[in-house]
């Protein structure tokens, strides 16, 4: 997991506006360069999670600095992993 | 036997070019068909469309592919289309494809499908004429995939795929929120499929889903979402009622290195 911290403001989020304020860090996440509706944000008591899965190391960086940006004060923990692109070594009997 | 490759939701953009083909390459030994479940690209541009389409250029096994919601973002699903079509993929919306291949004939009948969710908590067209048109679209996707598939059983392929990007099961959304599962899909497809018949189903779209479920006809679903799957492509062997006669398509000899999960052999990968 890597965590970010972005420098506290005077004025720390409460529960409430945290909540709008990762709302909104989801639409941007949607709508934005990124298109990664593929990403959960969830608040984990002061800080937020990232989870899910990006096709790409440059789309994670975009979504951690959206996520910086859009949450500044926040401690970010963030667990997105970038999709595989192995062969698979075996395949699914359906009989 | 066939071995249908699949997978979906690969989301290729400038950055991602040639991320996956050399997974590609290696498909003639372990797969007849590759299966392409929507979602392409990020944002549906001509730009994404091309690097997807040099990433399945000229493969040895044929391609078949419907478009997802991302595919249709930037209001070009048709540019996408032709620019994949271009590619030698065989895009899919409402209707099917018969690809001959050396293990036999393989039916795939495609379409992007809709939400509305499932049985008992599912969308009704009542209302607002959004809401209305909201039923309606997916109805029609639905519609669209059952006439294919029961064009297919019409022309004896040795197995009959249905190929959707939105879910027809919730099964394989486990892991996503319930809260969402009305946007992720519909029981309508799987009614389609259960009506038509079907050897296997195949989507994306739920990349916090999982990847195994089955309608309530049988029919065995498998959702290949990228981050499901966790690797470039899935594959299924699906059994043919008798053995084929040889194919006239783009098929290959059954791979040597490669083993089936039922049978594997000394030095396996797990």
């Amino acid at each position: 997991m890597n965590e970010r911290s972005t420098h506290p403001t005077d004025d720390a989020p409460t529960a409430a506006n945290l909540e709008y304020r990762v709302a909104h860090l989801r639409d941007r996440l949607a709508r934005g360069d990124s298109a990664e509706l593929g990403v959960r944000v969830e608040a984990r008591g002061p800080g937020v999670l990232l989870t899910g899965t990006v096709p790409s190391a440059q789309c994670r960086d975009r979504v951690l600095a959206a996520a910086e940006e859009e949450l500044a004060g926040v401690q970010i923990h963030s667990d997105i992993l970038v999709a595989q692109t192995d062969s698979p070594d075996h395949a699914e009997e359906l009989s | 036997m066939i071995r249908v490759a699949a997978v979906g939701d690969i989301h290729m953009g400038p950055d991602s070019r040639g991320a996956l083909r050399p997974a590609f390459d290696t498909l003639p030994e372990c797969a007849d068909i590759l299966l392409l479940a929507g979602d392409l690209t990020r944002h549906g541009t001509p730009e994404e469309a091309r690097v997807v389409a040099e990433e399945v250029r000229d493969l040895a096994v044929p391609v078949v592919a419907v478009l997802g919601n991302h595919d249709h973002h930037d209001d070009r699903p048709e540019e996408v289309t032709e620019i994949l079509q271009d590619a030698g993929v065989h895009v899919l919306e409402g209707r099917a494809t018969v690809v001959s291949t050396a293990h036999g004939r393989i039916g795939v009948a495609g379409t992007k499908g809709f939400g509305g969710g499932f049985v008992g908590r599912n969308a009704g067209e009542f209302g607002e004429p959004i809401m209305k048109e909201f039923v309606r679209y997916s109805r029609r996707c639905a519609d669209g995939l059952r006439r294919s598939l029961e064009e297919l059983g019409e022309q004896g392929c040795e197995v009959r795929v249905a190929l959707t990007h939105f879910s027809p099961v919730p099964e394989t959304l486990a892991g996503e929120p319930l809260e969402i599962y009305p946007f992720l899909g519909s029981y309508l497809l799987a009614e389609a499929i259960d009506t038509a018949g079907a050897d296997l189903a195949v989507h994306g779209h739920a990349h916090a889903g999982s990847e195994h479920g089955m309608t309530s006809g049988g029919v065995r679903v498998r959702n290949v979402a990228q981050p499901v799957i966790r690797r470039a492509f899935n594959v299924y062997h699906l059994q043919t009622p008798e053995p084929a006669a040889a194919g006239t398509g783009a098929g290959a000899p059954a791979g040597h290195a490669w083993q089936s999960a039922d049978d594997p052999a000394p030095g396996f990968m797990t």
